[in-house]
């Protein structure tokens, strides 16, 4: 077995493209998944018991279904309805539409964690509901849905590796062909690995980092 | 009770209140109370628990929705407007935050925002409500501080404060509106008992600076001695109101002779008869004996 990591030097150009490719899908995917997400649970939370019902069941919907599948239907049945979506934008709309309902969850047991009395005592100092919102519940949900949150940003980082298949040229795709070009696959696999390795481990610190920064008040 | 000089002949009283109910599902809570109260006047909200006093409470405020009769803040009917063919819909959120600047709330619980510091606690709603600029708002933020004698405390998160001086902090952020009522629901069961003191004295000296004041307590000693009027509700219904000399005298009906019996033995291992300390029973005080002598000697 001869092990060659000079391969990665010659296409450096090409997999340092892929990457920036996966680093934007991922990062652009999960903001738009974050600010749908929290519109979701918004919603969820000003309408009534029955009325909320629809947007519960389409949140189910998608929860139960694989993310492959919402990339297939977005991609491949998108032009069957007349949206014909360039594939980085096709990804960053799956990794959005995915991780909405999952944000929102997140954002909804958030919302749950911060003491009725305290929205209570705001209300009667004559807060107003976005006020309240950003001022009394945001900062405080933030402490408690970081881990959560850094856990789901860590999770779509990887899942934007499933982006290969219907054709972003992100970090799986690009790395996968040239293994199959040049019958690399160990030289690439390892890359591979090591490069959602950094991102995710990256991710892990800055989660922590912030965790310490914003829960200071704490204690 | 004592006339503030500041509102000699006001035109309606600070809060009334007109055949008053309740329900949670099946269970009526509040059933026809009357009240009002005046200018000046502390009121205290006295009674077994589970007998609707924290809710009537609440309602003045609209954190509970009263579903049967009036109540006035100021001259306005708080949470609803009645139409036309007098049906009662919710008022809209700009004229309940109006029915609401009149009155300040202190909770058992004391609700502080737990990641702004005592001094970004008080000066918040100055900030976002009155539109003060942030140094003005800090300003009076302080001089609110100042009056529950906090200063010191100003820049510490409340996780940094005793129950007391949280207390104490949640007294401030509603002074620092400047409301003419203020509505306390049971200020001090939540706190260790040597902690009691700072927060009924605070209490005390606002009684005595003419504040408007309703105040659901478990303190009998602070309620015989500040209250200008004692209201005893006992399932939902006021069932004895007046002078605390009256309400605790010889003529007390029965049920409240005793719950007073029953407060006083099991405070007695906490109260030293010697001792005044705020929030203590004046020693002299018992069920129905003596309570007018005693009562009388304190104003």
């Amino acid at each position: 077995m001869n092990f060659d990591p000079s391969i990665l030097t010659t296409h450096a150009g090409e997999i340092g493209d892929a990457f920036l490719v996966t680093v934007k899908t991922w990062l652009l995917g999960s903001a738009l998944g974050l600010i749908v997400g929290l519109a979701l649970a918004l919603l969820i939370r000003s309408l009534g018991r029955w009325a909320r019902l629809p947007l519960l069941a389409l949140s189910e919907l998608i929860r139960g279904t694989p993310f492959l599948v919402i990339c297939f239907i977005l991609y491949y049945g998108g032009p069957s309805i007349g949206i014909d979506l360039n594939a980085i934008f096709a990804g960053i709309v799956c990794i959005g539409f995915y991780s909405s309902v999952y944000f929102a969850e997140i954002f909804r047991s958030g919302f749950n964690a911060v003491p009725r009395g305290q929205l209570e005592a705001a209300e009667c100092l004559g807060l107003g509901r976005w006020q309240l919102l950003v001022r009394i519940e945001l900062p405080q949900m933030l402490v408690i849905i970081l881990p959560a949150l850094t856990n789901l940003l860590t999770v779509l980082c990887k899942e934007t590796a499933i982006l290969s298949i219907i054709t972003v040229p992100e970090l799986t795709a690009v790395l996968g062909g040239i293994g199959t070009r040049t019958f690399s696959f160990a030289e690439t696999l390892v890359a591979l690995c090591l490069a959602y390795l950094l991102l995710v481990e990256l991710t892990a610190r800055v989660g922590n980092w912030l965790e310490r920064r914003v829960g200071g008040y704490l204690n | 009770m004592s006339q503030s000089p500041t509102t000699p002949q006001a035109r309606f009283p600070a809060i009334r209140l007109d055949q008053v109910g309740k329900r949670f599902g099946d269970h009526q809570v509040l059933e026809g109370i009357d009240l009002e109260v005046a200018h000046s006047e502390v009121v205290c909200l006295i009674g077994p628990s589970g007998s609707g006093k924290s809710t009537l409470l609440r309602c003045m405020a609209f954190l509970e929705h009263y579903d049967q009769g009036e109540i006035y803040i100021e001259g306005a009917l708080i949470g609803w407007e009645i139409d036309d063919q007098g049906r009662r819909r919710r008022a809209s959120n700009r004229r309940l935050r109006q029915s609401r600047s009149n009155l300040g709330m202190v909770f058992q619980q004391f609700n502080l925002w737990p990641h702004m510091t005592a001094l970004g606690n008080v000066s918040e709603a100055l900030k976002r409500v009155k539109g003060l600029s942030r140094l003005d708002a800090e300003r009076r933020g302080r001089q609110a501080l100042e009056r529950v004698g906090l200063l010191d405390k100003a820049d510490a998160h409340p996780a940094r404060l005793s129950g007391g001086q949280q207390q104490r902090v949640a007294i401030a952020r509603a002074l620092a509106m400047e409301p003419k009522i203020m509505l306390f629901d049971e200020p001090t069961s939540a706190l260790d008992p040597e902690l009691v003191g700072e927060v009924l004295a605070v209490m005390k000296r606002l009684a005595s600076e003419g504040m408007t004041m309703v105040v659901v307590t478990h303190e009998m000693g602070f309620a015989a001695r500040m209250a200008d009027t004692l209201v005893f509700l006992d399932h939902g219904r006021i069932i004895a109101r007046g002078a605390p000399a009256q309400v605790f005298g010889e003529e007390a009906p029965p049920r409240v002779r005793q719950f007073l019996q029953d407060y006083l033995e099991r405070n007695a291992l906490l109260i030293d008869a010697n001792t005044e300390a705020p929030g203590a029973m004046p020693s002299s005080i018992s069920a129905g004996d003596g309570a007018a002598a005693a009562t009388k000697g304190m104003f």
